[in-house]
């Protein structure tokens, strides 16, 4: 009974820790402190290809992917509760509409890159009218079915896609810097040489400005309440359906503009590897370590995570499969909030909805 | 007549798809999880049936009680140790742990035995039965016989047993159940090794039919979410009906067009119920 009774205590207490413990001064200041970094971050993001091998500067690329796909994620899953299995199809529709667009000569690679991100946000709206109306499991589930019948349709529409043989790219034409270049010149020359990665530079910028917007905003807020209790939102006069949906089509730019991007880069694409559930499962397990519902934790676990896998992602993909299917089941049990929350409890974060 | 063969050979994988979807089925109306990883459990059970045929040249009836057997005691271990402590918690939660474990399985699969498709073939199942003019795949037709055996028993259980009527319950409403003296722990428990059983058993089954590969697993729950969802979660005579469904029109699809496309029919079933009918033909509301 004792015990009992001191559990409950200890829940209440823990409730109570976070109103009783004050901000820090700092927090209000946190957009400015963010704006400040991400300046410094993106000037060294700028410079970097200057000073680094093609294989770093490709890793790089892939940390900027995933923090764009991880953030995208999290619009809806981490903020609004809905978890969706569906990046991997959205990321497949984009890499196919923006290198079809190329393999076509239809228009350049930006109106390409951008008019593929077009495309799966307006897929998402017409898929999440349907799916987001329905509460609970309906929407997870009909996601992963969303994936399989993208690439089952890709697949066989073999006059316009090229089905399974795949699609090449053009490649991107190295500049060589001339004797006595200006620095303006090797500059264009640099980036010219590494557009994709400038390219995913701005997007990742794009997500993460993003993520902060909604976060702080009405939207966020809305989109937390419906993840901890609809009914009771919608009670309260929020249009879930609306917001859910807005979320959705948002999250859903990100991956379609990341797979062209990511196609121009590969240079190949082929459905299978494409539609691959790795790029869903890339996105949840790097939101859910940094912390899901945060605008930091995204940004976090693709650092990190990134960063520790690509080597093995190199030695063995089917390895990769395992350990992050080991990293999801253990963050969920353990740690459900990720990194963030597990600073938070440690008292070294407030519990701020500006993280 | 063609399309009496075509709609024939539909009905016969249809049983498989709901032995399968049954299993998922109930572990979802008693615990509220949907398990992501069944596709993988069902893999297992396939493998085991072709490494017992082709180490051990075990034949497929033989090894089916096995790879069951095997299946129910990962069952029981993964319903201890993981899947209990996401029970009662948001729906978020138990979605990513069994996708994550479902990762994990494939990806050790893929690890140990590639990503080759493999086939068993046992002599006496391979050919077919010549029925009023009508061929009958005979590892189908077995294959269809014991699936409904299985799929029938559990019914029974449910129905007749006291245990299946405390399954039962708890599924209606698991609070008045434990309130009523049920151990809703162990109907857990006992409905998840049941399910994970289940699925070896279907596996065991596509193995005699089908190639079988580690990601085999990923594509045999999308059709298990079509059926469900056709037939109403957590409903089991729906799910017969809806795997039924699937199976003639997969086969018909496939049959009118190509494979390629068949393997869309699950999808746009799926989708299409979402949109009219969200809980299923034979689901309540919720």
């Amino acid at each position: 009974m004792s015990s009992q009774v001191s559990q409950i205590r200890n829940e209440v207490d823990s409730e109570q820790a976070s109103p009783t413990r004050p901000m820090p001064k700092w927090e209000p200041y946190l957009g400015w402190i963010y704006l400040v970094i991400l300046v410094i971050a993106v000037a060294a993001m700028i410079w970097f290809p200057s000073n680094a091998s093609a294989y770093s500067v490709t890793l790089a690329l892939i940390v900027l992917m995933t923090i764009s796909l991880a953030t995208s994620w999290n619009f809806l899953s981490g903020f609004g509760g809905y978890t969706s299995f569906g990046h991997a199809g959205f990321f497949g529709i984009g890499s196919y509409v923006g290198a079809l667009l190329l393999y076509y000569e239809r228009t350049g690679w930006i109106t390409a890159v951008i008019l593929s991100g077009v495309a799966t946000g307006v897929l998402a709206l017409i898929i999440g009218y349907p799916t987001l109306r329905l509460r609970g499991p309906y929407f997870a589930v009909a996601m992963l079915g969303f994936t399989e019948l993208f690439r089952v349709i890709v697949t066989s529409w073999d006059s316009l896609t090229l089905g399974g043989r795949g699609v090449f790219l053009p490649i991107v034409r190295f500049q060589q810097v001339e004797d006595g270049a200006t620095w303006w010149d090797r500059f264009q020359v640099q980036v010219h040489n590494n557009q994709n990665y400038y390219a995913m530079l701005v997007l990742a910028v794009v997500a993460m400005i993003l993520a902060y917007v909604i976060g702080t905003s009405r939207l966020g807020l809305e989109l937390l309440a419906i993840r901890d209790d609809e009914v009771a939102a919608q009670s309260m006069g929020i249009r879930v359906v609306r917001v859910k949906i807005t979320a959705f089509a948002l999250s859903a730019v990100f991956p379609g503009i990341a797979g062209a991007i990511n196609a121009r880069q590969v240079g190949f694409i082929e459905p299978l590897t494409i539609f691959a559930v790795i790029w869903s499962i890339r996105a949840i397990s790097t939101a859910i370590l940094g912390g899901q519902g945060t605008i930091l934790g995204p940004i976090l676990g693709a650092i990190v995570l990134t960063l520790v896998s690509e080597r093995v992602w190199e030695s063995d993909p089917n390895l990769y499969q395992v350990i992050f299917g080991g990293l999801i089941v253990i963050v969920v049990l353990f740690m459900p909030g990720g990194f963030i929350s597990l600073l938070q409890n440690w008292g070294v974060l407030p519990r701020s909805r500006r993280l | 007549m063609d399309t009496l063969q075509v709609i024939l050979s539909g009905v016969l994988l249809g049983g498989v798809y709901a032995l399968f979807a049954a299993g998922l089925n109930m572990i979802f109306g008693v615990m509220r999880v949907i398990n992501l990883a069944h596709g993988e459990l069902m893999m297992l059970g396939a493998y085991i049936t072709f490494f017992a045929s082709d180490q051990a040249g075990l034949n497929p009836l033989v090894s089916l009680p096995l790879s069951a057997a095997a299946l129910l005691i990962l069952g029981l271990l993964l319903q201890f140790a993981l899947v209990e402590r996401v029970v009662n918690q948001p729906l978020l939660s138990s979605l990513l742990l069994t996708f994550g474990l479902s990762t994990l399985m494939m990806g050790v699969a893929l690890n140990l035995w590639t990503a080759n498709y493999r086939s068993t073939a046992w002599a006496p199942l391979t050919g077919n039965w010549d029925v009023f003019g009508l061929a009958v795949s005979r590892s189908r037709f077995v294959a269809f016989v014991i699936a409904l055996l299985v799929t029938g028993g559990t019914y029974l259980f449910l129905r007749r047993s006291t245990f299946g009527k405390a399954i039962r319950a708890t599924s209606q409403n698991a609070e008045v159940a434990q309130i009523c003296g049920i151990d809703v722990r162990r109907v857990r428990l006992v409905t998840f090794a049941m399910g994970s059983a289940m699925a070896a058993i279907a596996g065991s089954l596509i193995a005699m039919i089908f190639t079988i590969s580690p990601e085999m697993g990923r594509m045999f729950i999308g059709k298990a979410f079509a059926i469900i969802v056709l037939g109403g979660l957590g409903s089991f005579v729906g799910a017969l009906f809806g795997a039924l469904s699937l199976g003639v029109g997969e086969t018909l699809a496939a049959y009118w067009t190509n494979t390629q496309l068949a393997e869309g029919v699950a999808y746009v079933i799926l989708l299409i119920v979402l949109l009219v009918r969200p809980s299923g033909f034979f689901g309540r509301a919720e």
